[in-house]
């Protein structure tokens, strides 16, 4: 089933020539480093640019779901740290005549732990149709190639079933995903990353965004999901040697009782 | 002996819906890190399980301490707000710890109930089971939990955030833990069983947590709760172990001298709490197991007691009938008229 759909993602790549308008989507925003120590500041802004957003409303919700107003200068927001822990959602909203676009991104912060589960923030309905995770990558687990990545496709907060969304990466893969009757999507998310090198830390997280669209009463909306996704970790991490290794301690383990009970023996 | 009445088979119980709720408990509190019960759970409960309920406390200390206290004052900004996490780390794990003290050892850890059960099959596999230890090697061995939270848990990590030593140790306990490899296999997940190429130190890391599992699946058959004895959570239980509600009680007396059941009966091979003349017999390798108690023939010389009151005492009918058991499930042979008289 997996194979069958990353065969479908690879041939949409070699027969699409991606060239249709992008959705309005977030993504983060290029910073320049400043190098020395490694590691990062917790309480340093996350940048973010809204891209073919034009004139859209922007919002930060925070877990306990109040929302603040954001001003974007030139498609570009500095999310500062709100006090408050854990992840928010980026929300950027725009209508023209019967067009209805949204775009969705999650952004974790550091803070004081607000005492609710990014659930009551996934669950929220932010606009009519969305991508909701299900659930959202969280600590120990990333978005990760060669991984399925799991959402419901929701309108007016109902699972939308028999849609088609799609998948875009900014390596340059497309593909087209169907809900399934309950609104579940599955996106294998691709293993396209080109020079991969061994370690998480030398290779950069790339983006992927799923973008849904549905017609309704004359109206049209669209709206996109965008994330992080990361090399998997298969390719430096191999299981076949890790489970030769258990073995290979079974083995020492075998000969330490064997001794033990010769000695006793005697 | 009843099984309602065996204080093992109700331990076995607990420890079973123990584990199946710590490995499989995000179903029931929620898969985010908000929704674990306390996010400094005082047992080997590990954040790499997705389906887990809770988070074991040795890991947001590595982390605290590598990515916030080693950095900071690397930078010379230490703070108050730097040291915040960690001491809310403490409290929480002090918060719990107090309830059941080292009890969280020997009723709940999903790696001890692991070996425990590996020890029955063992046992019924009639693996020639070293019941004692050689006290000379149990004296080797006690110092190993301690450097293994100094170590792994504390130093290294904190070097690791000083920029002195390289980042593959800012999580080194995790990195070897069994129980990482144990519930994550529990979940269905085989992603944890792996040796890691992408440096030499990960290489080495990966390489020490795959053999000291399969270490543990072999030894665990064979001798009593091996990886138990150099675990750094049973050194940080000891550290608060006086602040516990859960206490292990000796009223010692001439007849102690002679018999030394209890100290046989002891999983950890405490020796001590057969010699030892004081009333608080809690040292710092044991888990609260009660096995002790149970195999004490002398009525209340031994109690487990919660608050100063004791919820579990030994009797001379008690231990007649556990042992009785004890040998039934061993396959020794018993003389019908002993089990009619018990």
């Amino acid at each position: 089933m997996k194979a069958t759909a990353l065969i479908g993602v690879t041939l949409a790549v070699a027969l699409c020539s991606f060239t249709a308008e992008a959705a309005m989507h977030w993504a983060p925003a290029p910073v320049k480093h400043s190098g020395g120590h490694g590691g990062h500041d917790r309480n340093a802004a996350k940048p973010f640019m809204l891209v073919e957003g034009d004139g859209a409303s922007l919002s930060l919700i925070n877990p306990t779901l109040n929302a603040t107003p954001l001003t974007a200068e030139q498609n570009r927001v500095a999310i500062k740290p709100t006090g408050m822990g854990n992840y928010h959602a980026l929300v950027a909203t725009h209508s023209t005549g019967e067009l209805h676009e949204s775009a969705i991104r999650y952004v974790y912060m550091s803070g004081k732990s607000s005492g609710e589960s990014p659930s009551l923030l996934i669950s929220h309905e932010k606009s009519a149709l969305e991508v909701e995770p299900a659930p959202l990558a969280r600590e120990h687990w990333r978005y990760y190639s060669a991984t399925d990545a799991i959402f419901i496709l929701r309108f007016r907060g109902k699972p939308l079933a028999d849609a088609v969304v799609t998948l875009a990466t900014d390596n340059g893969t497309t593909g087209e995903f169907r809900t399934d009757t309950g609104g579940r999507l599955i996106v294998p998310l691709p293993e396209d990353f080109s020079m991969i090198k061994p370690g998480r830390a030398g290779n950069k997280p790339s983006e992927f965004m799923v973008t849904a669209s549905h017609s309704d009463g004359g109206q049209t909306y669209i709206t996109t999901f965008s994330s992080a996704y990361s090399v998997n970790p298969k390719h430096w991490q191999s299981t076949e040697l890790g489970l030769a290794t258990v073995l290979g301690g079974m083995l020492i383990g075998g000969f330490i009782a064997f001794r033990t009970r010769q000695r006793k023996g005697k | 002996m009843p099984f309602w009445k065996n204080l093992s088979v109700i331990r076995k119980i607990v420890q079973l819906l123990a584990f199946v709720f710590l490995v499989y408990g995000s179903v029931v509190v929620g898969f985010y890190s908000a929704d674990k019960l306390s996010g400094a759970f005082p047992i080997l409960s590990c954040a790499y399980d997705a389906k887990t309920a809770d988070y074991c406390v040795l890991i947001p200390l590595q982390h605290q301490f590598g990515h916030r206290l080693g950095p900071a004052l690397s930078a010379g900004m230490f703070s108050l707000s730097v040291m915040l996490p960690i001491l809310t780390t403490l409290g929480t794990f002090f918060i719990l710890f107090v309830l059941l003290n080292k009890a969280f050892c020997g009723w709940l850890c999903p790696l001890g109930f692991f070996q425990e059960v590996l020890g029955m099959i063992g046992q019924k596999l009639r693996l020639n089971r070293v019941e004692s230890l050689d006290a000379k090697l149990v004296d080797r061995i006690r110092p190993v939990k301690w450097l293994m939270l100094g170590f792994l848990v504390l130093l290294l990590p904190l070097a690791s955030g000083l920029g002195f030593v390289a980042p593959e140790l800012g999580d080194p306990f995790c990195k070897i833990c069994p129980s990482r490899i144990l519930t994550s296999l529990a979940a269905g997940q085989l992603n944890q069983p792996y040796i890691d190429t992408s440096s030499a130190g990960y290489m080495a890391l990966s390489i020490i947590a795959d053999t000291m599992f399969g270490l543990i699946l072999v030894l665990s058959l064979t001798m009593r709760q091996p990886f138990c004895r150099i675990c750094p959570m049973l050194a940080l239980h000891a550290v608060f172990k006086k602040v516990g509600l859960v206490k292990l009680s000796k009223k010692y007396t001439p007849r102690c001298d002679k018999c030394g059941l209890c100290s046989k009966a002891c999983p950890m091979d405490i020796r001590e709490i057969h010699t030892s003349k004081e009333k608080d017999i809690l040292f710092p390798d044991c888990t609260l197991c009660g096995r002790c108690v149970e195999f004490c023939p002398d009525k209340d010389v031994m109690s487990l007691d919660y608050a100063m009151i004791p919820i579990f005492s030994s009797s001379p009918q008690y231990f007649k009938q556990r042992n009785l058991a004890q040998r039934i499930w061993e396959g020794k042979k018993v003389a019908p008229r002993k089990i009619k008289d018990a």
